[in-house]
């Protein structure tokens, strides 16, 4: 049993409720305070649900929201229902002719009471009250304090090639995720995507030597897989093709990590062998035919073919892709001036770039988006609720004490001053620096694939696009379609992973995000890295924006170009307005930008990114501007 | 209309846990014959004072009751009246019917009307 006494359960409960400036005790307070007992029975059953005590703290401080700076009464007084627990608590001791009222009690009474912010918020992740309690009474004692999950063997298969990492967290979560197993076997480490995810192919092994299906695991940062998780709820599990990698089981999340898993059913081909797309590749024999004949009708039916008109702010829907607007260096509320620039919706960027550094800056109404642990940093993003979800105009703020101000996921920040320690202007810059232009990054033009044209340099354009508006189209899109979260199964049967980003968004965002990717995966790890290279397949890529033949003299590069002009093919199929191919151009603008400040593709495709926002920016200028028949699907809000 | 009477409970803050028991009989609320109208705000001489919530306006919201329906009605409050849905608080504009047992939050104090 653990010795944790009520004095420590109530002084935990204190300190939260001066966390959250609310200067009450009440059964939220308390139940957080069960919640933060390391090792102790409340976590230890929840962890059954896979759900950590961070998860819901952080889900219980959202509901209860935080109070005022100013206090309105003296002490700390018990709310009504704080009483009423604290005295079921008492009784059940007293029951069991107990001096002290356990860890135990405070828990079978608050559940029982059953009408709590805390119980609400189980309720809400579909955990029910009635089991917790169930679990709560029958919990042998002993067990409590002595947890130790059983020991997983974890092997190698033959495929898994040992200069890939594998980290003592990913064995740790591995191990946790196959408790009831005899051993796990690694086949091998998916390339995976550009985040900090990993993914590995594993078998698990039974007790008796008897193997189960391989599965796609994904080990990542907590926040992400929950997110994921609740993504794959709300709006892919209903809409997959029948036979697909699907999320399987609740995730796996390990309490004394910062790390989760999940996992994905998985269809290997006929060898047991399984490929991401940017293996596949090279064994498909026509990869421009199973994108537009195979990949495209599989899951369109359900995403892209469904699309609906839509007007977007290019903002809205691309903004996240971009750096974060700002990065402050975190200083009291206290101390900022009178006349500090703040920033609130909607955010006015043109006043944003005339800050110097060191300037004070006042975040208003911006939501947490991420909290960096680790690092003392929070990251926030414009709007609450489903507008937050978008993720646009991201501010960094680090140097927060995180052990002294509670910051929780979702919590709408009311007033949080910082100075500025780094502006998206620059990081843009600084990420073209390094790329050693050829050229002066503050030209208003640049050079291009053709001597005689010179294309717009996409740092000095990219903030005007962002307010432009664009006739498109919305359907479900899968939010983050690059060829290592495509794999290939079965029969070629595709199937898509990853769903941390999936929501209801720019039907075409999903297709130039995938021909960013055939460029930087495919097409130019062949090439060389010089800016001569990259804008030789910038040519190319400026005849097929011509919709005119790559010329046989071209070699192989005609042949591996033939995905880009399936996804245009694709791409033409899903325009709003037939021939208007504007909201395209921008989409692909906006996801060259993101990728040219990668470090892990290499150096010529970053340049050939920077290049392709310039081109894909040109042919923009190119396109008639809006007139009165309204051909063209952009319109400026500026006056020009 | 005869005998109208509702129970608040306070279901978060300093005061969570409590129930406050209105009725027409004990002179809360007003009545036109047609609807009986019960204020939440900040300020005293509303029929429920929430004066422990400084996101509280000081005449906040309205529940009525007409044609055997709860109503709901935001008084173009600061920080808004809401509604619980799934995951998300709506916000509520206008009036809107309500239920009894359904959670809606006023200032940052969740509220829930229950049968006497």
């Amino acid at each position: 049993m653990s010795k944790i006494s009520l004095g420590d359960i109530l002084i935990n409960a204190r300190q939260e409720s001066i966390r959250m400036r609310h200067y009450y005790l009440g059964v939220e307070h308390l139940f957080i305070s069960l919640l933060e007992i390391q090792g102790g029975l409340t976590t230890a059953i929840l962890e059954e649900y896979g759900i950590t005590a961070r998860y819901i703290v952080d889900a219980i401080r959202r509901v209860a929201g935080k109070g005022n700076r100013q206090r309105l009464w003296a002490g700390m007084p018990n709310t009504p229902r704080a009483d009423v627990v604290m005295s079921i608590a008492n009784d059940l001791a007293l029951e069991d002719r107990r001096t002290e009222i356990s860890e135990r009690d405070v828990l079978i009474a608050i559940l029982d009471e059953s009408d709590s912010i805390p119980i609400r918020v189980l309720k809400r992740l579909r955990i029910s009250p009635q089991a917790l309690l169930e679990k709560a009474k029958n919990a042998p004692s002993e067990q409590i304090a002595s947890l130790n999950p059983p020991y997983t063997r974890i092997e190698f298969g033959e495929q898994f090639d040992s200069a890939q990492s594998i980290t003592d967290e990913h064995v740790f979560v591995l191990r946790r995720m196959f408790f009831s197993h005899a051993a796990v076997r690694v086949e091998r480490r998916l390339p995976g995507g550009y985040s900090s995810a990993v993914l590995f192919v594993v078998t698990p092994i039974n007790a008796d030597n008897t193997t189960d299906s391989p599965i796609v695991i994904k080990i990542d940062r907590t926040d992400n897989i929950l997110e994921e998780a609740a993504r794959y709820e709300s709006h892919v599990k209903s809409s997959l093709p029948p036979l697909t990698a699907r999320i399987e089981d609740k995730p796996i999340v390990v309490e004394t990590s910062d790390f989760a898993a999940l996992r994905y059913t998985f269809v290997t081909d006929a060898n047991g062998y399984s490929r991401d797309l940017r293996e596949a590749a090279q064994y498909l024999p026509d990869l421009a035919t199973w994108l537009k004949n195979i990949l495209f009708p599989y899951f369109g039916k359900t995403w892209w073919m469904q699309r609906s008109p839509y007007r977007f702010q290019v903002w809205m829907e691309y903004d996240w892709l971009l750096p974060p607007l700002l990065i402050l260096e975190h200083i009291a509320e206290n101390d900022a001036p009178e006349e500090a620039f703040t920033i609130s919706d909607p955010v006015k960027r043109a006043r944003l770039q005339k800050l110097d550094y060191g300037a004070v800056v006042i975040v208003d109404g911006f939501s947490v988006n991420r909290v960096y642990r680790d690092q003392n940093m929070i990251q926030l993003t414009l709007g609450k609720g489903a507008e937050a979800s978008k993720k646009a105009y991201k501010i960094q703020v680090k140097g927060i004490n995180l052990s002294e101000y509670a910051f929780f996921r979702g919590e709408v920040v009311e007033r949080l001053a910082g100075r500025v320690y780094e502006t998206r202007t620059a990081l843009m810059l600084q990420a073209l620096n390094a790329l050693e232009p050829d050229f002066d990054p503050a030209d208003d033009l640049i050079p291009g694939s053709d001597k005689s044209v010179r294309l717009p340099n996409p740092l000095m354009v990219y903030d005007n696009a962002l307010d432009e508006f664009y006739n498109g189209s919305i359907s479900k899109i899968h939010g983050d379609l690059h060829l290592g979260n495509i794999l290939v199964g079965v029969d070629q049967n595709p199937f898509l992973i990853d769903f941390a980003q999936t929501r209801n968004g720019h039907t075409l965002s999903d297709w130039a995000m995938l021909e960013v990717s055939l460029l930087n995966d495919l097409v130019m790890p062949s090439q060389g890295d010089t800016w001569g290279t990259a804008r030789a397949i910038l040519g190319y890529i400026s005849l097929i924006n011509r919709g005119k033949e790559i010329p046989s003299t071209a070699g192989e590069i005609r042949q591996m170009l033939a995905p880009i002009q399936a996804v245009r093919s694709i791409v033409n199929q899903c325009l709003a307005k037939t021939e208007t191919r504007a909201e395209y151009f921008i989409a692909l603008s906006m996801c060259a930008l993101r990728a040219y400040e990668w470090d892990t593709i290499s150096l010529g495709a970053r340049r050939l990114m920077f290049c392709l926002a310039a081109l894909s920016f040109y042919e923009l200028q190119q396109m008639p501007r809006s007139s009165e028949s309204g051909a063209d699907s952009r319109t400026s809000i500026w006056n020009e | 209309m005869k005998d109208m009477r509702i129970s608040l409970a306070i279901m978060s803050g300093l005061q969570d846990g409590s129930m406050i028991e209105l009725s027409e009989e004990g002179d809360n609320g007003t009545t036109n014959g047609q609807k009986w109208t019960l204020s939440i705000g900040r300020r005293e001489e509303n029929d429920v004072c929430l004066r422990h919530d400084t996101y509280v306006s000081r005449y906040h919201a309205l529940i009525h009751y007409q044609d055997n329906t709860w109503w709901l009605e935001d008084c173009n409050s600061k920080n808004g009246t809401f509604i619980e849905d799934n995951d998300d608080d709506a916000r509520v504009s206008g009036t809107i019917p309500i239920e009894t047992g359904q959670f809606f939050r006023v200032g940052r104090t969740w509220l829930r009307l229950q049968d006497f």
